[in-house]
């Protein structure tokens, strides 16, 4: 029993993490409509940024994450205003940013693979130790991971309902020509919004780094479970996107209880395609942000 | 300022087009010239490995090809694709390996295996609409099949892989082993031709039309009496039999298979980048972008370590510049087929 309860709390935690990847995803999808293929990349640059900033030169892991969040922040808008702005608004946009994602993805990857080497790196966890609590066994690193999940989630649904940028965000995803007529800039939207979302992705690598490692493929596996969760919890939605993460962290947790780790996707893949054979929308359908 | 654009816009057009039509744009013309340049081409090219790069070139264009079926003419979005090619590979090589069955009997069932699975999967990819979700489900099949392949340790030897499969056995003098690459290019070339053979009369036919008009609005297609299901259905059977061709062709050719090599998500990234740098929805266009990346990609071996660095920053650029592909820039005028 014990062991079923650490799986569960352990699958909560990786899948906190799922979400803010997913959610990153979901926010692209709900205000361009445009599947982002680079996004594992943007998890795999904050992974190295923040084993460079945090081990390669010794800074405190807080200023070190603040750090490589804002740099991977900049890369965001920086490939908005140099690649997807040119695409949009014409024809073929429909084809043309999978095409251009997909490159800056291999382009990013082999970049990695040839300047920053093809030996995994490791991170320290940021706070060592285990926590015993109700007879259950957990590291003050996973807790971390949860803690700053949440935090994350709260501050970023609040600047989606109250900022002014949120507020324009939201107006934008609804109907982005009533948003212009407003007096919304939405180029200058996009760009905030693909910067934000790499920095989602960026700030879930730089949690998980410690437990998993820095490579330049890191970016692989948390795009297909982002693609995943969004899908699970359906697109556009922000609460889809952030229970569907954790939705998903929890079955991949049971299928290594019941299986074993290798059958891990199978059960998960396999769940996705019952929820959607049933619920043709996702958990949450396609509500609006 | 705006008659000097029209101008501009005069000069293009009487360069690409004019009003008879160039010759080398004439249908007929093209397709007797391509097919006589790739009948002719292993006359021409005696080095083995430039073969073996048009061999592949050409079956990418085989499964290039089967995908634009589903996405470009009938508008579902598939991401799985590359689990067909690696279902039709292992039904085949398994079959010549644990049972005996010859290569020639595998490719038919290679096929059927792939048109099965396909059968399957539609059934939950009918109910969806939206493009992300139809990639995602059929991704996460391509998942469970690969994982599968390598979980099965004892049937499939995992990502050890499965190693010395047949090679196709002889017809009279004519062998196909690696020592003799040109007759596997005429085999490759002949079901390349076959599938733009099938996919031409599919969309020539009633079945075509049926499939447009799903593509361009399901309910209008629906409101006219169009039989969505049974279309969609065909349409996604005949793309997926095709690649388990192309897998089962490849199995013996290659002669090795793991999870890896076939069903990777690279598969299907290769397959999505050449039908849409080729022209998504139209019929050259899957084997043109196929001769041009796969060709491209090896002669880009000169650059050493930084190849797919710059392939990357190369896709960004020609995406940039042909947002529609190359054959719908070159002949704006072509009318999809």
């Amino acid at each position: 029993m014990g062991v079923l309860v650490e799986q569960l709390l352990n699958g909560l935690i990786i899948g906190s993490m799922y979400s803010l990847v997913a959610s990153g995803l979901s926010l692209i999808w709900g205000t361009m409509k445009m599947l982002n293929f680079s996004h594992g990349e943007f998890y795999m640059v904050g992974g190295y940024l923040m084993y460079f900033t945090n081990v390669a030169s010794g800074m405190n892991p807080l200023l070190a994450c603040a750090l490589s969040l804002v740099a991977v922040f900049l890369l965001g808008v920086l490939i908005e205003r140099t690649v997807i702005h040119h695409l949009l608004d014409k024809p073929g946009w429909d084809i043309s940013p999978l095409i251009a994602t997909i490159g800056i993805s291999i382009f990013m990857q082999n970049f990695a693979l040839r300047v920053w080497g093809e030996r995994f790196k490791n991170i320290p966890y940021y706070a060592d130790g285990n926590a015993n609590i109700a007879g259950v066994e957990m590291s003050y690193q996973r807790i971390l991971i949860f803690v700053v999940a949440i935090v994350v989630v709260v501050l970023f649904w609040a600047f989606l309902k109250f900022s002014r940028y949120g507020m324009a965000l939201r107006a934008t995803s609804q109907n982005r020509d009533a948003a212009a007529i407003y007096g919304v800039n939405i180029y200058v939207i996009y760009m905030i919004t693909f910067g934000i979302s790499a920095t989602l992705a960026a700030l879930a690598a730089v949690m998980l780094s410690p437990i998993y490692s820095v490579n330049p493929w890191m970016g692989a596996p948390p795009l297909l479970k982002a693609f995943t969760v969004v899908v699970l919890g359906g697109l556009g939605s922000l609460e889809g996107a952030i229970i569907g993460g954790v939705v998903l962290g929890v079955l991949e947790s049971l299928g290594v209880f019941f299986f074993s780790s290798e059958w891990r996707d199978v059960v998960a893949f396999t769940v996705l395609i019952l929820v959607l054979w049933i619920r043709p929308t996702g958990l949450f359908g396609a509500k609006a942000w | 300022m705006d008659i000097q654009n029209q101008q501009t816009v005069k000069r293009k057009k009487s360069f690409f087009q004019n009003e008879t039509g160039l010759m080398w744009q004439s249908k007929p013309f093209l397709y007797t010239a391509g097919i006589v340049l790739l009948l002719a081409l292993p006359l021409l090219i005696k080095n083995s490995y430039t073969l073996h790069i048009l061999i592949l070139s050409l079956l990418f264009a085989v499964l290039a090809l089967s995908w634009n079926l589903l996405v470009g003419y009938a508008g579902i979005f598939s991401f799985g694709h590359h689990a067909f090619f690696g279902l039709g590979a292992y039904v085949s090589a398994l079959g010549s390996m644990k049972l005996g069955i010859s290569p020639w009997l595998g490719l038919v069932l290679g096929g059927l295996a792939a048109a099965l699975a396909g059968l399957v999967v539609s059934l939950p990819v009918l109910r969806l609409r939206a493009a992300p979700y139809i990639a995602i489900v059929t991704l996460a099949f391509a998942e469970i099949i690969k994982l599968v392949a390598s979980n099965l340790v004892d049937l499939t030897r995992g990502e050890l892989g499965l190693n010395g499969i047949e090679s196709f056995d002889k017809i009279g003098p004519i062998s196909f082993t690696l020592a003799h690459r040109e007759n596997s290019y005429y085999l490759i070339l002949l079901i390349m031709l076959l599938t733009v053979f099938v996919i031409y009369k599919i969309m020539k036919g009633p079945t075509g039309f049926a499939l447009k008009a799903i593509r361009e609005s399901q309910d209008a297609a629906e409101s006219l009496g169009v039989n969505v299901t049974r279309y969609k259905l065909f349409a996604f059977v005949v793309s997926s039999c095709l690649a388990g061709v192309a897998g089962s062709f490849y199995a013996h050719y290659i002669h090795t298979l793991t999870p890896t090599s076939v069903m990777n998500i690279d598969v299907m990234m290769q397959i999505l980048v050449i039908t849409l740098i080729g022209g998504l929805g139209t019929m050259i266009g899957p084997i043109v972008g196929s001769m041009v990346l796969v060709i491209g990609l090896e002669y880009m071996r000169f650059l050493g370590d930084y190849r797919m660095l710059i392939y990357g920053a190369l896709l960004v650029v020609v995406i940039l510049f042909l947002p529609e592909g190359f054959m719908r820039k070159l002949f704006p005028k072509a009318k999809e087929l």
